[in-house]
């Protein structure tokens, strides 16, 4: 049997809203730090955007906190939304190293 | 005989493509059709009362999203292989049979659905009228001829890839394309247990939409950007294995989050919310992808033409299906990813699911990952069966992806809205009641939210009859370069 306490985290009304801004907020701010990564490392973006990259992601973890918190989600969501985010961190890097890589093995 | 996709011509394969995407076209506006007089009966709900009611117009307008999507895909991968393979597809006759029998059948399920629309209840419903589970309702007779057609469809894409050229794009599709025909039997029977029922459904559809359909599109979206901006093979196939893992590990127990609330064992919540967090992050590695590989090809060309970005000709041989790609990356990443994240944990789930947010994700996710990227491969082969070199956009082209794509985001804003408001009302305030299920719908925002739903769906009407306009008129247009 499941502590009802569990199965009703009781969000609270006015936590709706900021709960759903948030959680869009992860992505969006996500998109921005992969897309102006890769932007810059492809040379479509000057290397000066780069820190803006990075303060994109210290955003999506803030937003992905305010999100859990409001929701009140367990341990085992909060640490599987702690390893999302170095996920997020790490993807970049680890696709355009594996990308660049084969790139340069095949053309020059 | 092989052929260039350039040059479509002389390729059976590629005939019955086009056969396929000539189809698909057409249950793509008979979906549009009944989504719109559902979305009036939202609004008005009399229309059409005991003539086509809702619940008929819903399942009319789902069941066809599936089909035209599925008739596409098959279309593409005809259209790919004798690319890809450097072969004409083997069996390319029973191909044509399958695709005449497949197409009868489903004029025969709609035909029934319109007319016919309900049965007594008992076997003979779920034979030959319909099985009653979403999105693919199709009678068990016509469950039976959809496998044999995917069968048969499978059957030309193994024998043609293991005759012909091993490409990494025909690879995947073989594996993915044996597990997409292998999950539709998991729909097919019948079970009186509804938790049983919904358990096994869930197989076809999330399983599907979330693991195998992603995967195809990734492997479309390889071959698109191949053949469209010239992108180099290996990168994007070394890419094209990433995504299949990256796909297939977040999204086959992803389907947890399906199970949260449909009375299975109380650990799926763990693993849907750990695998719901992180299926957006192929998403986000698709996005990469396309923006890596444009930015490299065009950075090349600029090279080798030791010009500025001012005056560097582009790299992309067919603009309007190149649009329709780059919108899959982002609608891919908007639609799925965070119109599926926001609702995808538990916690917040117990009060979203089943209210109109599933309806925003479901609209903006199906046109964002696949809609786009099969209207895409529709483009690509009318540019091959009329041997255009580059294509451009033209004025219907540019007003119907505006149009298409705006109605469609339109849509879910609307829906989002009207969601929220389900959230509040019917689910936080008056706790999921049979009022409150009432009250939730009959304030003033629900309500104007579904007015803008209905304007917003009359406006990706219009955005669908121009691109039918700009399909029919591709081959005498001059604008393009032959």
């Amino acid at each position: 049997m499941i502590d009802p306490a569990v199965i009703r985290p009781e969000i609270a009304l006015d936590d709706f809203l900021p709960i759903f801004v948030s959680s869009a907020l992860v992505l969006i701010f996500g998109g921005f730090y992969v897309g102006i990564y890769t932007a810059v490392k492809v040379k479509m973006l000057k290397k000066w955007m780069m820190p803006f990259a990075y303060l994109f992601w210290l955003l999506t973890c803030y937003c992905l906190y305010i999100m859990g918190s409001l929701m009140h989600v367990g341990d085992f969501t909060a640490k599987a939304l702690v390893v999302a985010m170095i996920g997020y961190l790490l993807l970049p890097h680890a696709v355009y190293y594996m990308q660049d890589q084969v790139h340069q093995k095949n053309e020059h | 005989m092989a052929s260039n996709h350039l040059t479509g011509i002389g390729s059976e394969s590629k005939q019955l493509a086009t056969w396929y995407f000539t189809f698909a076209a057409i249950l793509f506006g008979a979906q549009l059709l009944f989504g719109l007089v559902a979305a009036i009966q939202y609004v008005m709900p009399g229309f059409l009362f005991e003539v086509l009611d809702f619940s008929v117009a819903r399942m009319l307008h789902i069941n066809a999203l599936v089909v035209w999507m599925v008739f596409a895909m098959f279309g593409a991968v005809y259209w790919l292989l004798p690319d890809e393979t450097g072969i004409e597809t083997v069996g390319i006759k029973i191909g044509k049979l399958l695709y005449w029998i497949f197409v009868a059948a489903i004029a025969v399920v709609v035909l029934v659905y319109l007319f016919i629309q309900v049965g007594p209840a008992d076997e003979t419903s779920i034979w030959f009228i319909h099985e009653g589970r979403e999105y693919i309702e199709a009678p068990r007779w016509a469950d039976f001829g959809i496998v044999v057609v995917a069968l048969g469809f499978v059957g030309n894409l193994f024998l043609t890839g293991i005759k012909g050229k091993q490409t990494g794009i025909v690879t995947v599709l073989m594996a993915d394309m044996i597990a997409f025909a292998g999950l539709y039997l998991a729909g097919m029977f019948f079970t009186d247990n509804i938790t049983v029922d919904q358990y096994w459904w869930w197989w076809v559809i999330h399983l599907w939409v979330e693991a195998t359909w992603e995967v195809y599109v990734g492997s479309i979206a390889a071959y698109g950007l191949i053949t469209m901006i010239g992108a180099h093979r290996k990168t994007v196939e070394m890419w094209l294995w990433i995504e299949v893992a990256m796909l297939f590990g977040s999204g086959i127990l992803g389907l947890g989050h399906h199970y949260f609330w449909i009375g299975t064992p109380e650990y799926w919540w763990e693993i849907g919310a750990l695998f719901s967090a992180l299926e957006p992050l192929p998403l986000v590695a698709m996005f990469i992808h396309v923006l890596y590989d444009w930015g490299k090809t065009q950075g090349a060309e600029m090279n080798a033409e030791h010009t500025d970005e001012d005056n560097v000709r582009s790299v992309i041989k067919n603009k309007p299906a190149f649009t329709w790609f780059v919108l899959n990356a982002f609608g891919n990443f908007l639609g799925a990813g965070i119109w599926g994240f926001f609702h995808t944990l538990p916690q917040v789930n117990l009060y979203t699911h089943g209210t109109q947010f599933t309806s925003a994700h479901g609209h903006l996710a199906f046109f964002g990952a696949y809609a786009t990227i099969l209207v895409g491969m529709m483009y690509i082969a009318i540019q091959g069966t009329n041997g255009i070199k580059v294509m451009k956009h033209t004025k219907s082209s540019i007003w119907a992806v505006s149009m298409i794509t705006g109605g469609v985001v339109g849509m879910t804003v609307a829906l989002t809205i009207a969601g929220y408001v389900q959230v509040l009302v019917s689910r936080a305030q008056m706790g999921a009641t049979w009022a409150g299920y009432f009250d939730g719908q009959s304030g003033m925002w629900f309500a104007q939210a579904m007015d803008w739903r209905l304007i917003m769906g009359a406006v990706t009407f219009i955005g669908f009859l121009l691109l039918v306009k700009d399909f029919l008129s591709t081959g005498k247009n001059p604008v393009h370069e032959r």
